[in-house]
């Protein structure tokens, strides 16, 4: 009765990962049939490493030292790799102190950088605020601290968390820490100008790749935000010479490129089967700009993950289905609906403007006032930012 | 590296993965059953590459998943997979794997395992998921859950988190006690709302404490007349609408409600006239049952408005009746007594039987008339 027609109207949506890229199940003709390719191939002196760690973890759950070994580098593996299992397999090794309310600080680390990964920043944040609590020297915990303070908008705590890393860590940390707070904080000029610094000195050279590629990334988003384009493409292009499948770096460059009207260097940049979600909608929405046949079928497959992944109840994904659906798909009214969704949690440069550009899409700009008010408030650079900003002000 | 360094990598991670680079989902299963009578059938699709993290399937390490090291493992793969699913109805379930396919999923292969077993009955079905949970903790299992009942099939779709393993499907959407209460409501509140057949009820019931001698009206000397006519009446009344409702909601008989409604009115006028002057056979219960029949369709189509499923049209027949039953109950309940206490009183006859007998006269003329020229003019 009335239960079962609400329940047979909640199918087609719950529904949808039944038929969402599923084809007709079918038996493989032959053995050597390949069916999966396992991310980054396999890299065997690891696999063995991990299944060492796995065995030993499997005689004792509650070894502290294997566990954090093992989610360590599912950590790395999960970025190196854009693979969220490995977040979930990290969360699993964990499992003995997950629930703890008082873990060991580097149980606190990585329970906070994974969930802070499936957006859990409230927790995120009690757990570092804990660690530098316990540690007041744990410069780790600060870094990820002001991570989180800056992806949620609290741009004062992010700076107040960047001073903190400065004893124990080095100067360099510290100095990439504060520009990108300063970056995002009406001092992008300060920022690259302390950037500059460093990388021309040379004094990155000694960090670890990941840090270089951070402060060569951060660097071309600043010379963006400044409107100095061939010094962001510089920096980028640097940066993707460092380490040429960072994804992030990847999305970033794409969008420069996006913005500069070249869609067909996002075309070469970045394959029409390229796993991760965020470079496939880029590259989607150059194909749609070339009026390329390739855009329809990378808007399909977008379509289909997000319904996979609204079907297991993420939420993860707000910003870019956002961006999906107004570039892609051109539904404006729920394209400001995620946005808006997306704001609320998120306030990074990507999310205000996506937030601006669907409001002013769906003809609701004052649906986008609060936002705006932040970029007042925060004094965010950014010529594509303050344009929308504008019209969002004066329709 | 240092071990400050190595955890740096991980911070600066943190900061560059603000944004989610990631590529496609999280682990999902997704498993779909159908449950028809004691027959449970379905699919459960399992990613190779969850599958590879316990059971190790590349065992030639070349970073790929052919075929053939799924193909020679498929019976430790239906050991491990069914070893993480319990099904129960009355009692547990036992499944089995009947074939293996492979399919495609937004984020790659699947394993598709076609399930089948026997689950008797019960009132729910209860599932225990817990596949994977142990080596990833953000895995879910997505159930997609049709429950074939005659022609209906509801579907229910849930998501097992590590959290939630085990999650308890009511296999009617409701209990049956607890529709076939509803249905009963559904009688007791129709009998309450639907004047016609309590007028008709009262009507009938008026002279219950009366006997006719010679065209006069006399009160009963004792209880026993009044409560063997009021048992007749209420019976022949009960037997003949159960009938009729019966028939008319199984579909072997069917009218147009404009001739039942138009009936039921004149029914309850005719009653009432036959109060004040016999028109009708002396033997009441004869009338209770030959409008009984009548008003059974008005009953049907009332069921009918409430859109069964077909598969509980005996359940809800019942209820229903029943329900009309209880309502009737109360009515007699109520009015007997009174009616019994005040029969020898010297305004019973002029004010109750014959007053309530115009005023009931009234009111269904006008409902004859409403209802048999379809004019829509009574407000009730």
């Amino acid at each position: 009765m009335t239960t079962f027609r609400l329940v047979a109207l909640a199918v087609p949506l719950l529904g949808a990962w039944l038929t969402a890229g599923a084809a007709a199940p079918y038996r493989p003709a032959s053995d050597s049939e390949v069916l999966e390719r396992l991310p980054a191939g396999r890299d065997r002196a690891a696999d063995r490493a991990v299944r060492a760690m796995r065995a030993l973890l499997a005689r004792d759950p509650a070894d502290l030292d294997v566990a954090l070994r093992l989610a360590q580098w599912q950590l790395q593996k999960a970025r190196a790799t854009s693979d969220p299992r490995q977040l979930g397999q990290a969360q699993a090794v964990l499992a003995p102190w997950w629930n703890e309310t008082a873990p060991p600080v580097p149980v606190l680390l990585l329970r906070a950088t994974i969930r802070q990964s499936s957006h859990a920043f409230d927790a995120a944040r009690g757990d570092l605020e804990q660690a530098t609590a316990r540690e007041p020297g744990n410069a780790q915990a600060w870094l990820t601290l002001a991570t989180i303070q800056q992806v949620t908008g609290d741009l004062a705590g992010a700076a107040r968390s960047c001073e903190h890393t400065q004893p124990a860590a080095s100067a360099t940390i510290a100095t990439i820490c504060r520009a990108a707070v300063d970056g995002v904080a009406g001092q992008a000029a300060r920022a690259y100008a302390a950037l500059d610094a460093l990388t021309s000195r040379e004094r990155l050279a000694n960090e670890p790749v990941a840090v270089q590629t951070w402060a060569m990334t951060l660097q071309a988003e600043l010379a963006e935000r400044l409107d100095r384009g061939s010094d962001a493409e510089h920096w980028y292009r640097t940066s993707l010479a460092k380490d040429p499948g960072d994804a992030y770096t990847l999305a970033a460059y794409a969008d420069f490129l996006l913005d500069a009207n070249r869609p067909g260097d996002v075309a070469a940049l970045v394959a029409s089967d390229t796993p991760v979600d965020n470079l496939l909608l880029r590259r989607a929405q150059a194909d749609r700009l070339l009026g390329s046949a390739d855009a329809a079928v990378g808007a399909r497959a977008l379509s289909d993950r997000f319904a996979a992944l609204r079907a297991r109840g993420d939420r993860v994904h707000l910003r870019e289905e956002a961006r999906f659906r107004l570039a892609l798909e051109q539904t404006p009214d729920i394209a400001l609906d995620l946005a808006l969704q997306n704001w609320a949690v998120q306030k990074e440069p990507l999310d205000a403007r996506i937030a601006l550009e669907c409001a002013l899409a769906a003809g609701k700009p004052h649906a986008a006032d609060a936002v705006v008010r932040w970029i007042d408030a925060t004094r965010l650079e950014g010529r594509q930012i303050a344009a929308l900003a504008q019209r969002v002000r004066a329709p | 590296m240092t071990r400050a360094r190595r955890l740096f990598l991980a911070a600066a991670c943190a900061l560059m993965g603000a944004g989610p680079a990631f590529a496609h989902k999280p682990s999902d299963s997704y498993l779909s059953l159908r449950l028809q009578h004691d027959r449970l059938d379905g699919r459960w699709d399992i990613a190779l590459r969850d599958l590879d993290v316990v059971l190790d399937l590349d065992r030639n390490e070349d970073g790929r998943i052919d075929w053939g090291e799924v193909r020679t493992r498929l019976a430790e793969i239906d050991r491990y997979a069914l070893g993480h699913l319990r099904v129960a109805a009355a009692a547990p379930c036992a499944l089995g794997v009947a074939d293996h396919r492979v399919d495609r999923h937004s984020d790659g292969a699947y394993v598709v395992l076609a399930l089948g077993g026997s689950c008797a009955g019960g009132e729910s079905l209860s599932i225990d998921y817990s596949l994977l949970f142990d080596v990833d903790a953000q895995h879910r299992g997505l159930l997609k859950l049709d429950i074939v009942d005659g022609a209906d099939t509801h579907v229910v779709t849930a998501v097992f988190p590590a959290d939630r393993r085990q999650q308890v499907f009511p296999l009617q959407g409701v209990s049956a006690g607890t529709q076939l209460l509803g249905y009963l409501r559904d009688g007791v509140i129709h009998i309450a709302a639907g004047y016609d057949h309590l007028l008709f009820l009262l009507a009938l019931l008026l002279p219950a404490v009366l006997v006719r001698r010679q065209g006069a009206w006399v009160p009963v000397p004792n209880v026993a007349p009044a409560a063997g006519s009021v048992v007749k009446t209420v019976t022949a009344f009960t037997l003949a609408h159960s009938a009729t409702l019966a028939l008319a909601t199984l579909g072997v008989v069917s009218l147009p409600a404009r001739l039942t409604e138009s009936a039921i009115a004149a029914s309850v006028l005719l009653t009432a006239i036959d109060n004040l002057v016999a028109v009708l056979p002396s033997k009441r219960w004869i009338v209770a049952f030959a409008f009984g029949l009548v008003h059974g369709f008005g009953f049907a189509s009332v069921l009918a408005d409430l859109d069964l499923p077909r598969s509980s049209l005996a359940l809800s027949l019942v209820g229903f009746n029943l329900g009309v039953e209880t309502g009737q109950l109360i009515l007699v309940a109520l009015f007997i007594p009174l009616a019994y206490a005040a029969r020898r009183k010297s305004m019973y006859q002029p004010v109750v039987l014959q007053g309530g007998s115009i005023a009931i006269a009234v009111l269904a003329a006008g409902w004859l008339i409403d209802r048999s020229l379809n004019l829509g003019l009574m407000p009730f």
